[in-house]
């Protein structure tokens, strides 16, 4: 028997008898529908915060963050920079102390005024000074940049600012050339911010007296208003904090990790519940076409009584159910596919905003991925309904044809 | 041609076992065309089950043209069946969503050993034998239960069978219908030489075959 012929036949039947109760057929293609959207879209969804989350954990570099014991401190700000306050550490307090377990360290000065210019009146800017060479918490968050490296006379801007790369801002009368802007991170401190070389700021020193009448302490050379601290591997945030604490007199140290373990603890949750939904949606799913199949081959067996007895072999009765059955659950995951996509789009919205809540920038999977994900849903979809119809037609196929063609029930 | 030797079938029901067929020896000559009587219950479907190849039997043997057929694997018996043994069924047996032309093709286009082309034209060709090639586009629905039975003759022929079973194919027809479809595999049984066994109870018509074999309660009577 030649077997291109005869899957032809098959998959013609199939296909015929798709269209003889179309009501039915629709039916199943509509629940298959819903099952891969909420599929598609749960997984899509959960991709795309899964690479924000990886990118936007690994953008926060910063363990620990060591100020002045009597600074103040907001722990969800603290991640990127140290906050601002007037309470300042001398430049040299952790070098001099040579505590173990650092991998990275960097100072921050941050001068928070409303005497800059920049802003409205009365609007309290954040002028952060850091250095671009030791830098690992704000160079990582820009989002767009001129080419070349950042030259003293440069700015990054916050999120929340904005001006065009290129232009000029002056604070206390000195011209500054945007550099850079940051990509969202969530956190007022540093979506306002402007952050410039820690001798540009320095050297606002003499400006910001002839304004305010006194140089900040933060813009002694000898100052630093805090550090961003990166544990060296197998280095425990309390351990270091303890080496810090005991080593150096007058400092907070502030530990950021158990935030971030927080999410990433959140997310697998969430990323095995989804999971458990998936199987439970195609379990109950198969289920359906289960007892869906075996009302259509009920209602058939005559049929493939007759089919059998002018010489189809059992295998061909289970492969028309077979492939009816995959081009409805094929078609209904691809229509759940673009419902899915509808969705995403209604929750687009809400999700992308959750996200920057939390300081996450929200990023789209990459078009490749969505299209794996699709590919996956369709073949997932008929799969689920090859296995329900499967079980039906076997033990159909199975049946003596006699009684096929002449028992009832 | 065809050969029963201890042919038995007994179903196991929740009353205990029904012999329902109880050790056949029967013997047809190629191209005879042989009626099987007997009483509602006497057997005879079961018997023409077995011989065909769609129920197996509990015993004995079934030779068709020396082959034992409930010797061969299942998809040696289903290639069998589309090659050697067509059957006319007494229920709209055609597949509801295929034309008629199609109806007829089907056991040309599951054995796949022909061209499309030449599938479609035999099918034609059966089809204008039992003078319906008229009708090759119709659907089942839009024909008379009369012109299905022929359809569905038409296909039966279709592999060019030795062997054309039936059971009461017709006692669903009104009589003129009855009588020209028996006429009908009569005239094909002679003309082609197909060995034709029908089950009837109407024995007038059985009264025109060239043998007849009484059945009842399980066995074969003289
Ligand atoms: N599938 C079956 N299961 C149980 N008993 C059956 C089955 N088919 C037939 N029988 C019994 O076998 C006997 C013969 O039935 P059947 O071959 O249909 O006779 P006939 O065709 O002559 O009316 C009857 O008693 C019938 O009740
Ligand atoms: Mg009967």
């Amino acid at each position: 028997m030649s077997a291109a012929s005869s899957c032809r036949l098959v998959l013609a039947l199939a296909v015929q008898n798709l269209g003889r109760r179309q009501s039915r057929t629709l039916l199943l293609v509509a629940a298959i529908a819903v099952a891969s959207a909420v599929t598609f879209g749960g997984v899509v969804a959960m991709r795309s915060v899964v690479a924000s989350m990886q990118i936007g954990l690994s953008r926060v570099g910063a363990d620990l963050m060591v100020v002045n014991q009597a600074a103040l401190t907001n722990l969800t700000d603290a991640l990127l920079t140290v906050e601002p306050t007037d309470s300042t550490l001398p430049a040299d307090a952790l070098a001099r102390a040579d505590v173990a377990g650092i991998a990275r360290l960097a100072a921050q000065r941050i001068l928070r005024t409303d005497q800059s210019g920049l802003g409205g009146a009365g609007e309290l800017v954040d002028l952060i000074g850091f250095d671009p060479a030791t830098d690992f918490t704000i160079l990582p968050w820009l989002s767009e940049r001129l080419t070349g490296p950042m030259q003293p006379g440069d700015v990054i801007l916050g999120a929340a600012r904005n001006l065009p790369l290129g232009t000029q801002v002056v604070l206390f009368g000195q011209p500054f050339r945007v550099y850079g802007k940051l990509a969202r991170t969530g956190s007022g401190t540093q979506e306002r911010g402007v952050f410039l070389h820690m001798a540009s700021l320095i050297g606002l020193g003499d400006d910001v007296q002839a304004r305010t009448g006194a140089v900040p302490p933060m813009l002694e050379p000898a100052n630093v208003t805090g550090f961003l601290v990166q544990l060296a591997p197998g280095v425990s945030e309390l351990q270091l904090r303890f080496a810090l604490l005991s080593n150096v007199a007058g400092i907070k140290v502030i530990v950021g990790g158990s935030l971030l373990t927080g999410i990433r603890q959140g997310l697998v949750a969430l990323l095995g519940g989804l999971v458990l939904l998936v199987v439970a949606l195609s379990a109950s799913t198969a289920v359906m076409v289960m007892v869906l199949f075996s009302a259509i081959m009920a209602e058939r067996r005559r049929e493939m009584g007759l089919l059998k007895a002018i010489g189809a072999r059992p295998g061909q009765i289970v492969a028309i159910a077979v492939a009816e059955a995959a081009f409805a659950t094929a078609a209904g995951g691809a229509l759940g596919v673009v419902l899915g996509l509808l969705l995403l789009r209604l929750f687009e919205r809400a999700l992308v905003h959750h996200l920057s809540e939390m300081g996450i920038p929200f990023l789209w999977l990459d078009g490749a991925g969505t299209a794996a994900i699709a590919a996956l849903c369709v073949a997932g979809a008929a799969l689920v309904g090859m296995a329900g119809a499967w079980f039906p037609a076997w033990r159909m196929g199975r049946r003596d044809t006699h009684d096929l063609l002449w028992k009832e029930g | 041609m065809l050969a029963c030797r201890g042919l038995t079938k007994q179903y196991e029901t929740d009353r205990g076992p029904v012999a329902a067929v109880r050790s056949v020896d029967l013997d047809i000559e190629s191209g005879c065309y042989a009626a099987i009587v007997g009483r509602s219950g006497s057997g005879k479907s079961s018997l023409l089950g077995m011989i065909g190849g769609l129920s197996r039997p509990t015993g004995g043997r079934v030779l068709i043209g020396g082959t034992d057929i409930w010797a061969l694997s299942e998809a040696g018996a289903a290639a069998f069946r589309n090659a050697r043994i067509g059957f006319v069924f007494q229920f709209a047996s055609l597949l509801p969503n295929l034309r008629a032309l199609d109806n007829v093709a089907l056991p040309a286009r599951l054995a796949g050993t022909m061209s499309r082309r030449a599938i479609l034209e035999r099918a034609l060709e059966r089809l204008a034998d039992v003078g319906l090639d008229s009708h090759a586009e119709a659907f089942p629905f839009e024909l008379s239960s009369g012109e299905q039975r022929r359809v569905a003759i038409a296909r039966a022929l279709m592999n060019d069978p030795a062997l054309l079973l039936g059971d009461e194919p017709t006692s669903d027809l009104d009589e003129q219908t009855e009588r020209e479809i028996m006429a009908l595999l009569r005239d094909i049984s002679r003309s082609r030489g197909t060995t034709l066994v029908l089950v009837t109870h109407n024995l007038a018509l059985a009264a025109q075959a060239q043998r007849i074999v009484h059945i009842a309660d399980g066995v074969v009577v003289p």
